[in-house]
């Protein structure tokens, strides 16, 4: 602590204090027993194949069979106990069988492993509809989400699981009631403490209160009523799920936060197996024209869900994890390609089917009225040799040339008239709708800085930085002058000048000074890790600041936007399958199936 | 709160920190910027634009205070240096998903670091 800054001493730090002098002594005992009970090694649990939630899935695979069955046994009827009774994402088996692996010392060749998680994915994995609203979990995505609104979840349930983890863990499974009781043991067994976290109530319920369980008992009645193993969705999904149909050419449009649109092409092309898939990836950044090839491999799991792996030739520090969703009707496939120690880069992404002519959306989307641009509509497919009749912009917006008409693009130079009214116009490329707008506008009124909470992680000593980008999006307050009204209008992506100012969380507050720098392109690099002894209490290089964005309008006018950033302190575990860790020193840390998906 | 004066030494402060000629004012937001940077005291009992800490992830955890941020959503009430904490929570298994827990996944942890604060760049990330 840092006396006479108001830092006031950490809850954490209490709390662990006490624990620690409760713990230490009971540690061997406590934690032998809980596992005795949760983990009875020699002989395998026996479950009840008969539950409220459902009636179990039968393992048939015989390799999963011969894999597993030494702890877990199966019943004449196929039923394998634990692992017939719950659902998950391939991330979701990854994680059980690499616990399975480093806690219970099973012995398995990286092969067998993936052979098991594609099957356990395909035949124990969950529906669309199940995965949709928590895609944000296998898309790493760095959003504002809440338990409570998505899934009218209740607070202490929230609280029971997220204290130590996402809810996307929680809400990306489907078990019995029965399994998530086992899941809650698992958790008792492995990590004693906590039962005081926040899975028993310390002490008598309050007065009053209308429910005594606690919150464990609570967490397990809600999930299993909530997320049970036996759904709707997974019933009709898995009776007509098939290896998916997508070999083609097909049309990319996506964002990559901090440098703006891309638009491509992506031959998907069938690998040596069903579900397998080879990829050859060519896009575009709208902006800066910079021409981009990857060549990545798939896998697709479940019959939608995509994960995949590029890279820009043989540079392996260019890879892209590919996490996609195949659509319903086998036209459109999205998601997000990620990157980074923290998976904090990479564009979310959307391909259409290009069979035919694809029109995938025009840049820029705005324009100034009495100004003129050239503005270009991206597609695949397109017909060539169109000219200026063909591109239909709207009223008071006029096509003045044709510079370029070829399958991938159409540009040309266009004016917007003085008086042109100010609004969005919907456009046609040869008859044919461009999603998106042109939006003309008068002024550049207000400037939105996203993410507006951002976080970067210190690194570059001992573990790797975790960065954080900032772009800036352009508002004009549409015809009424009013700032976040309706009417507003979106000018979309624009170029700004980035700076930072403190967030003053305590008096005299000298975050900035030591947090890290923004770059010109709203890219933060966070400072280095471990304690600072040029700060007082030798504290690390953490902080909040303020990114600002200053647009510069053509008249000289200014306009600014901002954000809270939040620079703060390194994870020491990563838990994701996937990660193939580079760290400072050029040393590599991974895991045995780390590198393949 | 033009009606208030400052009688002590703390009063005084905070209003040498906030804006000159909007006495008392403390104000906040995360997007709008138009003005001076000094306007702005966001204290760690204060959240002007929300009713609750913010809590910047999707994926985020919710101590009091917590790993990334404190029950604020700020960094400024955390176990600062991180060093400091680390090992206390490693021996306990207090922040499983963040420390590596002593009884199961990382029982040696701190054979090449004995002490986090000095030999930190010692210390190995851990993948379970």
């Amino acid at each position: 602590m840092s006396p006479g800054r108001g830092r006031t001493g950490s809850g954490r730090n209490r709390a662990s204090g006490r624990m620690q002098s409760l713990s230490l002594p009971l540690v061997p005992t406590l934690s032998a027993f809980l596992l005795s009970v949760a983990f009875p090694p020699a002989a395998p649990a026996q479950q009840s194949g008969d539950d409220a939630n459902g009636t179990g899935i039968p393992v048939t695979d015989q390799l999963v069979i011969d894999t597993c069955d030494q702890c877990h046994a199966v019943d004449d009827d196929g039923m394998m106990t634990r692992v017939s009774y719950m659902r998950k994402t391939p991330e979701g088996w990854q994680q059980s069988i690499r616990r399975m692996v480093t806690l219970n010392d099973v012995e398995l060749e990286p092969e067998t492993a993936r052979d098991v998680v594609r099957y356990l994915s395909d035949h124990h994995g969950i529906a669309p509809e199940e995965l949709r609203p928590a895609r944000f979990e296998v898309e790493r995505r760095l959003i504002d989400w809440s338990y409570e609104e998505a899934h009218e979840g209740d607070e202490d349930v929230d609280r029971t699981c997220s204290s130590c983890h996402s809810m996307g863990r929680v809400v990306t499974q489907r078990r019995t009631k029965e399994e998530w009781d086992l899941l809650m043991s698992m958790h008792r067994g492995y990590y004693p403490l906590s039962d005081t976290q926040g899975f028993r109530r310390q002490g008598p319920a309050p007065r009053g209160a209308t429910d005594a369980r606690h919150p464990m008992d609570k967490a397990i009645d809600e999930l299993s009523g909530k997320f049970p193993l036996t759904t709707a969705e997974w019933t009709s999904w898995s009776a007509t799920m098939r290896p998916p149909r997508i070999a083609g050419t097909w049309a990319l449009r996506g964002h990559d936060p901090g440098r703006g649109p891309i638009y491509g092409t992506v031959e998907i092309s069938q690998g040596a197996d069903e579900g397998n898939f080879n990829t050859q990836i060519r896009y575009a950044y709208a902006r800066s024209g910079e021409q981009v090839e990857r060549d990545g491999r798939a896998i697709v799991y479940t019959g939608y869900q995509w994960r995949g792996r590029s890279f820009e030739g043989a540079s392996e520090e260019s890879a892209l994890r590919e996490v996609m969703m195949v659509e319903r009707g086998w036209n459109e496939i999205n998601g997000r390609w990620f990157a980074g120690d923290y998976d904090e880069f990479g564009p979310d992404v959307t391909l259409v089917r290009a069979d035919g002519p694809v029109v995938l959306g025009l840049h820029p989307g705005a324009l100034r009225s009495g100004s003129s641009a050239t503005v270009t509509v991206h597609g695949a497919n397109l017909p060539t040799g169109l000219g200026a009749a063909d591109l239909d912009l709207g009223p008071g917006v006029e096509v003045v040339s044709v510079t370029a008409s070829a399958p991938g693009m159409f540009a040309a130079e266009v004016t917007a008239a003085a008086d042109a009214a100010p609004g969005a116009r919907d456009v046609f490329l040869a008859g044919r709708p461009v999603p998106g707008h042109l939006t003309v506008y008068e002024t550049v009124d207000r400037i939105l800085v996203t993410p507006e909470a951002g976080m970067a992680r210190l690194g570059g000593g001992a573990f790797p930085r975790g960065y954080a980008q900032f772009e800036a999006t352009a508002f004009s307050n549409g015809a009424d002058g009013e700032p976040d009204t309706d009417d507003d209008l979106d000018l979309g992506f624009v170029d700004v000048e980035w700076s930072m100012e403190e967030y003053s969380a305590i008096f005299d507050d000298d975050d900035i000074e030591y947090v890290g720098s923004l770059d010109d392109n709203g890219l933060f690099h966070p400072a280095l890790d471990g304690p600072n002894p040029d700060r007082e209490g030798m504290r690390n290089n953490v902080g909040d600041v303020w990114t600002v964005a200053t647009y510069r309008g053509p008249d000289g006018t200014q306009v600014r936007g901002r954000a809270h950033l939040i620079v703060t302190v390194p994870l020491y575990m990563r838990w994701e399958p996937w990660r193939v860790q580079m760290v400072p020193g050029g040393a590599r840390r991974t895991s045995d199936m780390g590198s393949q998906r | 709160m033009d009606h208030l004066k400052a009688i002590n030494q703390k009063a005084r402060r905070i209003q040498e920190h906030v804006a000159p000629g909007v006495p008392g004012e403390v104000a906040a937001s995360p997007v709008a910027a138009n003005g001076d940077a000094d306007l702005d005291v966001v204290a760690l009992e204060s959240s002007p634009d929300r009713s609750g800490p913010h809590i910047p992830l999707g994926c985020s955890l919710v101590f009091a205070p917590g790993w990334e941020v404190d029950s604020t959503g700020g960094t400024a009430g955390l176990c600062q240096p991180v060093e400091r904490d680390l090992f206390d929570c490693h021996l306990a298994c207090f922040w499983p998903a963040h420390v590596p827990d002593q009884l199961n996944h990382a029982p040696d942890w701190t054979g090449k670091c004995a002490a986090a604060q000095k030999d930190w760049r010692k210390i190995d990330l851990i993948f379970p």
